[in-house]
């Protein structure tokens, strides 16, 4: 059995490409990718920044072949081959394959590293592939692996806690002021795109109540529009600083919008309940002694950058630690696969030594004339015999099948055994016996 | 009995350590840790109380150990109930301390307490402690906080990263200060009740409202100081930091004036 994961990520791909293979829904594809007999199990995942699909194949050029094709002519439709699908497109199989989901679901290959979504998105495409009775024996384990990998990464590394853009710092700074963000006032001064980013961040976190105040006020209408918030022009600044919990200032020019005095007299109407100010304005909006003001917290961009830069610092080490548990927990799942290459092999050397026995017994207990009883005994006693016989190399090939050469060690116990003689007695074919291995586990 | 106690005052430290190692490593484990430690040192604290009832001659509730070990037990009834709302976790690294401290206190005086001379003054006495133990155990916690407040604002000002950000922390700025506020709301009342309670234990033993001792002059500076802060707070819209001050500089006068001077005398 080997694992194939054949897709495309924004590693890959651009957004527009990625938007054409983007999947709606993943049960019809996959029951149709069975069907076709190249895949035993199958797996599809598709969110905005990846398609990827994993299938358990015992056929892996026909698998691949066929993954490639699904692309080609069923996602991507008239537009899906072409060169930049081929360059799009990448394969991983076996190792390969299980370590690049343990790292998708433990979001280390996220465009945010971190980011919390994509373990549920991977456990609802999950769903759907067990919903569509794709998911079998193998791929039910392995993603039972993944979600336990990204859990530990979770809670043993503080990879998600890091916040690296300077939108996401400003949020985590306004949640070490504010209880939360819901009902919490922000007011938006200059129309700068990064003032935009970091007021959609807050909103993401809870903060609706919005006014834009701009030089030009056409301007202002157009983004409170956007923001479903009020327009204002500049003459209203003291009012709107006396009712705004986060300032976020980005307005072109050279002179300070906030002075010191301007903040200082809001903070007296407002009962001196805390102010967060973000200044992203280049040069700065906001006069830097409003930071001594008591209950005022004033961060600009450089403030933000630096915290970013540090928390990215921050974050590569727990990258570093994320990857060593992806690692650990692939190589256990991997010698978990490699046990299972074992058991056909296995199953194969009793069956042989089972089917040796019974046919020299049947041969001789004719010509012994043995009764009902004394049959009985040489039964036991030829049974244990074979037993006994294969304990030691089934053993040491279930012990070494997990090292990196148990591959050999299974090769020589087939040919010193005479496995692949089709011939010999308690011969199998290998696809039977793949069927009885996955049974086994 | 006192082995109860001294376990208490241990498993208290033990919360404090294992908090505070937890707030500034980022370790959330060793933060919930911390907290059961804490309420196991609750528990253990509890036991003591109903242990130390059935000693002869049992330790009185008026006897200074006793009702140091009291408030101290307080200080946690009060915090334990809120320890897992917004990072309040992070602040058994405060209230482990003080706990530990009042258990500690009270595990080295009670085997050598006497009664207090006023004792037999029907149920006054009782709920002098019980109400005043309970107002300088919220106060307590408002000055935790407080001190809490002090630390964050002046990180966020200087805007020094946490250490370990993104671990446990401490709770918001805004989470700090409206502990800080409820903590004082319901205390000061307490602690008022408890100054009159007091009065009326005093006029029940035949020696009128007033005696003028060192405690009854200390406490009454104190009610009046945080009397005043009270008002600042509520009335005149102070500030958060200096609310926070406040409550640090009051308690710190108060445990003098309630404790410190009865250790002194």
């Amino acid at each position: 059995m080997r694992l194939l994961l054949v897709g495309l990520s924004h590693r890959t791909a651009s957004l527009e490409l990625r938007e054409r293979f983007a999947v709606d829904d993943a049960e019809p594809l996959l029951s149709k990718l069975r069907a076709g007999g190249e895949v035993d199990e199958a797996f599809l995942l598709s969110t905005c920044n990846r398609i990827e699909v994993l299938v358990v194949t015992r056929q892996l050029e026909a698998a691949r072949h066929r993954l490639r094709s699904l692309f080609a002519r069923e996602l991507g439709g008239d537009a899906g081959a072409g060169s930049d699908l081929d360059a799009a497109l990448y394969e991983r199989t076996d190792a390969r394959a299980l370590q690049h989901l343990f790292r998708v679901a433990s979001s280390l290959d996220s465009m945010v590293v971190g980011e919390p979504q994509i373990l549920g998105q991977v456990k609802e495409a999950y769903r759907v592939a067990a919903d569509a009775g794709a998911i079998g024996v193998i791929l039910g384990r392995l993603f039972h692996r993944a979600f336990a990998t990204a859990k530990r990464v979770r809670n043993e590394t503080a990879v998600a806690e890091r916040p690296v853009s300077v939108a996401r710092v400003a949020v985590d700074m306004a949640q070490q002021i504010f209880e939360s963000l819901e009902g919490k006032r922000a007011l938006l001064l200059g129309a700068g795109d990064m003032g935009e980013v970091a007021l959609q961040a807050l909103r993401a976190q809870g903060l609706h109540e919005v006014d834009v105040a701009n030089r030009t006020p056409e301007r202002a209408r157009e983004l409170a529009a956007r923001f479903e918030a009020r327009a204002h022009g500049f003459d209203a600044l003291p009012e709107l600083l006396a009712v705004a919990d986060v300032v976020l200032t980005s307005v072109g020019g050279g002179r300070p919008v906030l002075a010191a005095t301007l903040v200082e007299s809001a903070m007296r109407e407002r009962g001196h309940r805390p102010m967060f100010v973000i200044d992203i304005g280049v040069p700065r909006n906001v006069d830097p002694a409003v930071n001594e003001i008591d209950g005022v917290y004033l961060y600009d961009l450089d403030d933000l950058d630096a915290v970013a830069s540090a928390n990215a610092a921050g974050r590569r080490r727990e990258v570093e630690l994320a990857e060593a548990i992806v690692l650990e927990e692939q190589q256990r799942f991997d010698g978990w696969m490699s046990a299972l290459r074992a058991v056909p092999t296995i199953r194969h050397l009793r069956s042989r030594g089972e089917a040796i026995r019974e046919s020299e017994l049947e041969r001789f207990a004719r010509r012994l004339e043995l009764s009902d009883g004394q049959r009985e005994g040489v039964e036991a006693l030829t049974r244990a015999i074979v037993n006994k016989l294969l304990h030691a190399p089934v053993s040491f090939l279930r012990n070494e099948v997990e090292r990196e050469e148990g591959l050999a060690y299974l090769e020589a116990a087939r040919v010193l055994f005479g496995l692949d003689d089709a011939d010999a007695p308690g011969a199998e074919s290998p696809l039977e016996s793949d069927a009885d291995a996955s049974e086994e586990e | 009995m006192i082995a109860l106690l001294q376990l208490a005052a241990a498993l208290y430290l033990a919360a404090a350590v294992a908090s505070a190692a937890g707030v500034g490593l980022g370790a959330g484990g060793a933060v919930r840790a911390g907290l059961v430690v804490l309420a196991a040192g609750w528990l253990a604290h509890a036991a003591s109380f109903v242990a130390l009832h059935g000693v002869e001659p049992t330790p009185q509730l008026t006897d200074l150990p006793m009702a140091v070990s009291l408030m101290a037990w307080m200080v946690v009834l009060a915090y334990l109930p809120f320890a897992r709302r917004s990072r309040m976790a992070g602040l058994a690294m405060g209230v482990g301390p003080v706990a530990f401290l009042g258990a500690f206190y009270a595990a080295l005086r009670i085997p050598h307490a006497a009664s207090d001379e006023l004792m037999g003054a029907g149920s006054w006495p009782h709920a002098h402690v019980v109400l005043a133990s309970g107002g300088l155990a919220l106060l307590a916690v408002a000055a935790i906080a407080g001190a809490a407040f002090l630390l964050e604002n002046r990180r966020l000002k200087r805007k020094s990263l946490h250490p370990a950000r993104g671990g446990p922390g401490l709770p918001s700025l805004e989470t700090l200060d409206r502990v800080n506020a409820a903590a004082l709301a319901v205390g000061f009342p307490l602690l008022t009740l408890g100054v009159l309670t007091g009065m009326l234990w005093v006029y029940g033993t035949g020696r009128g409202l007033w005696t003028g001792s060192a405690h009854e002059i200390w406490n009454a500076l104190a009610w009046g100081i945080y009397a005043v802060l009270v008002v600042l707070r509520f009335a005149a819209s102070q500030g958060a930091r200096q609310s926070a001050l406040s409550a640090v500089a009051g308690f710190a006068f108060l445990l003098f004036a309630a404790v410190g001077v009865g250790m002194l005398a």
